[in-house]
């Protein structure tokens, strides 16, 4: 007996297609999107280069110094955006349409005194849009690497010119002292015969010297140890890392020095620590205009992503009726009625598209109510959004209605459609950690560029007006698909 | 229903075919004003396509369907016909008021008009008591006449049912051939398709036989049993042993021992009945029937009905 029921598992699941294709297809689907999510994107082993968008003051050696410094980072991919301070008044313009295309982590911009030289003062801004919260952090300890090494080797600089300072005093000292005690000789004894010199002091100093210096640049230093820091918060942090945080003395940085210079090396450490200790910190400022104003503002976009994913699961499950006025005989009724085919469409359209219109705007209205997204701020880009998303998922619902022959034929068909397209277009997985490839694969699906729209509004509080792509894309789809769906829609008459 | 009226339906040698699979083989037909035409035929015979045609939802491929509406019925609204699919075509989730209004409303039945159209069908499908009743909640010869209601509001002159008694108890069904009688009576033109025999033969003026996308068939019971089987009454007598007495009007089969009479009138029986007492030995078994739309059906087309 129970193997008759397994039997009649069997049948039911082999001549049922779809089902098939949702038990053992739309895993492996799934599998395979997320795999090429994790894979390369930000959350892959291997890691992704950082695109780092910099700001430059013009005619400023430190300036280029340090873009030389970042290009041999294969961590960073660097592009100049101009040469602009950051004090000048079209950087804020930059910087908004740097954020917006998207293509960089981060924006690092220069003031036009930027300087590693005069008291190394290092003062420079990040500007993200808080999308990738790792990249902050990486560029800041790459640049707070870079500040470390700039202070040792000026503190070395530093110790070079007083060690050289401290041996011409001892010789000119000692050379006093000769001739003193060759003057007081010649008064003893009045012969007045001259001395020979040999003056040991003065070569042990400068050996000392060379000593002091060969082994020991910072870089030196960094090479001899191994690779420059890095940022792993599983390790003690490197030696430039406390440094730099002022967690810790220098100390281990001085090089070895010959035991006669015992007192003079002790003197210098003491230097060392204290300039690098004392002297200016880093002033490398973090700035988020997104959020300089909002609580929160990936909420909105996860409120988007969500609200996106079951409006194409609610527009279809409307559209659904079509199928089941079809089936019941409803359809044919109505068909026949003073309403025509082309009013039914655009009534059935009208409704799945105010049913999204107002499924949007409780979705947001409550992220409004409990997570503050600042609904009533961008209401202007919120309504636009919402009307081209709906427009397009109300279309899409139709079209797909339209193609499928049966209720659970459209319920299994969209179930694979609209996972995939989420998964794809970002309403499961933001897209910022995704890689490239899989990007521009989710730009073929409608919820990416709803996704992006909602973004600007809310994320970057962009002006409406930059909103013209995904508006464009989401009101050509739904077009498009509204095109098909009435070259289809011969099928309603014929009730097949 | 007089045959001098003009039709209010005329089909002209429909064609209509599927994919190169003929549908509707040149169909000709005319539905009085007042009439209740039977469409009766196998599954695949065609009928749903012919009702489809006659709607206006498929275009036949030759031929033609003209509507000539009789002076009773004006306006443009009752110009198209009322359809009653076999399903349950309402809305489950509003109740027997709010289907009546939406369905008034796509028909072009508005205001003041509309509700006393919804007050008027609520009495004729007896279903006022339950207006406010959600669809699916209803039994279902209620379901039934809620969906022959909602195709009549815009005052059809020709309503086309497919299988309105479907599922339904006897008392429902008298119900619904009642409202189909009250309709006819003022005028309308009823076509409906059926499997029930029996309806089919009691209820319809007329009928219509349909195979493989012909008409097989067309008039009343009685001309069609004449037509095609001659007299419409049998009366079969079966012998134990082989009958030694001539019967006059029967006639026997070749070991005598079954004899068959063909009766114009069932008034006749008793005189045959009479005849049979004077036999020495009388028959085991007396069959008397009359013939049917099946019986018809099958010297029509030399086979019994598919389903």
């Amino acid at each position: 007996m129970i193997l008759t029921f397994l039997r009649i598992a069997y049948l039911r699941l082999r001549n049922n297609p779809l089902e098939l294709l949702l038990v053992f297809v739309m895993p492996v689907l799934f599998f395979s999107i997320f795999a090429m999510i994790f894979s390369q994107g930000i959350a892959a082993g291997t890691e992704k280069p950082l695109r780092l968008g910099l700001l430059l003051p013009a005619e400023n050696v430190a300036a280029a110094e340090l873009l030389a410094e970042l290009q041999q980072n294969t961590s960073v991919i660097c592009t100049e955006l101009g040469s602009l301070p950051m004090e000048s008044e079209r950087t804020q313009r930059v910087v908004l349409e740097a954020q917006n295309s998207s293509h960089y982590d981060l924006l690092l911009l220069l003031p036009a005194d930027f300087s590693t030289a005069e008291k190394y003062r290092f003062r420079m801004r990040l500007v993200t849009d808080g999308q990738n919260a790792m990249a902050v952090a990486m560029v800041r300890a790459i640049l707070e690497e870079y500040y470390a090494v700039q202070r040792v080797e000026g503190v070395l600089r530093q110790m070079e010119d007083s060690a050289a300072e401290a041996t011409a005093e001892r010789t000119a000292r000692e050379q006093l002292s000769i001739q003193r005690e060759l003057s007081r000789r010649a008064a003893l004894s009045g012969s007045g015969a001259e001395v020979g010199l040999e003056l040991p002091a003065i070569d042990a100093a400068e050996n000392a010297g060379e000593s002091f210096r060969n082994p020991s640049t910072p870089r030196e230093l960094f090479a001899g140890s191994g690779a420059p820091p890095s940022i792993n918060p599983g390790k003690a942090p490197s030696t430039v890392e406390r440094l730099a945080s002022g967690l810790a003395p220098p100390v281990d940085l001085v090089p070895e020095v010959p035991s006669e210079l015992g007192v003079e090396v002790a003197a210098s450490n003491k230097d060392v620590e204290r300039l690098l200790t004392s002297g200016p910190k880093p002033q490398i400022s973090v700035d988020n205009p997104q959020a300089t104003d909002q609580q929160n503002p990936r909420i909105a976009m996860y409120a988007a992503g969500i609200a996106v994913l079951f409006l194409l699961f609610a527009c279809t499950g409307h559209a659904a009726t079509m199928l089941e006025e079809a089936e019941s005989g409803t359809l044919d009724r109505i068909l026949i009625s003073e309403a025509g085919l082309l009013q039914i469409l655009a009534g059935k359209w009208l409704g799945i598209y105010l049913m999204g219109c107002l499924q949007l705007s409780v979705m947001f209205v409550f992220a409004e109510a409990v997570f503050r997204i600042h609904l009533w701020r961008h209401w202007d880009g919120f309504l636009v959004m919402a009307g081209s998303t709906s427009a397009a998922t109300a279309s899409f619902a139709m079209l797909m209605a339209t193609i499928c022959r049966t209720r659970s034929q459209l319920q299994g068909a969209a179930t694979v459609i609209i996972l995939s397209m989420s998964a794809m277009g970002g309403s499961m997985i933001p897209r910022f950690v995704m890689s490239d490839r899989m990007k521009e694969l989710g730009r073929w699906t409608f919820n990416a560029w709803a996704l992006d729209g909602f973004q600007k509004v809310f994320w970057f509080q962009s002006p409406l007006e930059s909103l013209r792509p995904e508006v464009a894309v989401l009101l050509g789809s739904s077009l498009v698909m509204l095109l098909a769906t009435l070259l289809l829609s011969g099928r309603w008459r014929r009730g097949t | 229903m007089t045959q001098e009226q003009r039709p209010i339906l005329t089909l002209h040698s429909v064609r209509k075919s599927y994919r190169g699979r003929a549908a509707l083989q040149g169909i000709s037909l005319k539905l009085y004003p007042g009439e209740l035409l039977g469409f009766f035929g196998p599954n695949g015979a065609g009928k749903t396509t012919m009702i489809r045609c006659i709607c206006g939802l498929l275009k036949p491929d030759e031929g033609s369907i003209s509507l000539q509406i009789p002076d009773g019925f004006r306006g443009s609204r009752s110009s198209r016909p009322g359809l009653v699919p076999q399903n349950l075509a309402v809305y489950p989730d509003l109740t027997v008021q709010q289907n009546l209004e939406v369905f008034g409303r796509l028909e072009g039945v508005r205001g003041a008009d509309l509700q006393r159209r919804i007050d008027e069908v609520l009495d004729w499908s007896a279903l006022r008591d339950r207006r406010r009743s959600l669809a699916r909640t209803l039994s279902g010869g209620m379901q039934r006449r809620l969906n022959i209601a909602c195709s009549v509001l815009h005052r059809p002159a020709v309503l086309l049912l497919d299988e309105p008694t479907v599922g339904v108890d006897p008392q429902s069904r008298e119900r619904i051939y009642a409202m189909m009688q009250e309709l006819t009576a003022a005028g309308t033109a009823v076509l409906l398709t059926t499997h029930q025999l029996e309806e089919v033969e009691t209820r319809c003026d007329r009928v219509v036989v349909m195979d493989n996308g012909q008409i097989v068939a067309d008039g009343r019971l009685p001309q069609l049993v004449a037509s095609s089987l001659g007299l419409p009454h049998r009366v079969e007598l079966l012998f134990k042993q082989p009958c030694a007495v001539g019967l006059r009007e029967f006639e026997f089969d070749e070991q005598r021992l079954t004899a068959v009479c063909r009766l114009a009138s069932m008034q006749q029986l008793p005189a045959v009945l009479e005849v049979l007492q004077s036999l020495p030995e009388p028959p085991q078994a007396i069959n008397v029937r009359s013939f049917g739309l099946q019986d018809v059906f099958l010297a029509l087309t030399g086979r019994s009905l598919r389903e």
